[in-house]
């Protein structure tokens, strides 16, 4: 297998304009929470609230752009969002192979995402598949 | 464990991973009795059974089985 239990890695991902209008853009959702800033402070909010799907999107980029190998595929996966997300938070993003399945050829990873302020954001675990 | 136990066993594993709790496993079952049980749904099956058991299979076991009861063998000789 191309990678190791243990492996660890990490990334650095930025929520601005580009992605969260990109988000808004291409999957429609102008949900109160995410677009108007009075309803987001009326919910107690400081401002409005990113999309939590946009992590996955960066899982996405995760998997297929920053593994070391191109033949890979998502099984599963799971996450927990634990904090809100804000425009122009920078998340620092890190992901280690907790398991591995020699004979399907399948990790999962164990991943976290954690803004400035050090709080972790999202956590969870996503599960893809060697295809050698 | 016994043939009876793991079976019993696999068979929650499969309401599980396959999302069908209506599902009843005989050693004789094959994928082909199963209409969950596809190409993808077989390597989540089997990374989930790795976990339940704490075994791990080699390629070539798992390419061996012909139905349930070989797989239920090959967690016994672990």
């Amino acid at each position: 297998m191309v990678l190791q239990v243990n492996q660890k890695f990490q990334h650095q991902f930025q929520v601005d304009d580009r992605v969260y209008n990109g988000f808004i853009s291409v999957f429609g959702d102008k949900n109160a929470l995410h677009t108007d800033e009075a309803f987001a402070r009326e919910k107690g909010f400081p401002s409005k609230v990113m999309h939590g799907n946009i992590l996955n999107g960066f899982l996405s980029f995760f998997i297929g752009e920053l593994l070391p190998m191109e033949e890979v595929m998502i099984l599963s996966q799971h996450i927990n969002f634990k904090n809100p997300v804000f425009l122009n938070d920078i998340l620092n993003f890190e992901a280690v192979v907790e398991e591995q399945s020699e004979a399907v050829q399948v990790n999962t990873f164990k991943f976290k995402f954690f803004n400035s302020e050090n709080k972790t954001v999202a956590a969870g675990r996503i599960q893809i598949k060697e295809l050698t | 464990m016994n043939r009876d136990e793991i079976l019993a066993k696999l068979t929650t594993i499969f309401h599980d991973e396959l999302d069908n709790d209506e599902i009843v496993l005989h050693f004789e079952t094959t994928a082909d009795d199963i209409e969950e049980w596809d190409s993808l749904s077989h390597i989540q099956l089997i990374v989930a059974v790795e976990k339940a058991f704490k075994v791990r299979f080699t390629s070539s076991e798992i390419q061996s089985w012909n139905n349930v009861g070989e797989m239920i063998d090959c967690i016994l000789s672990k």
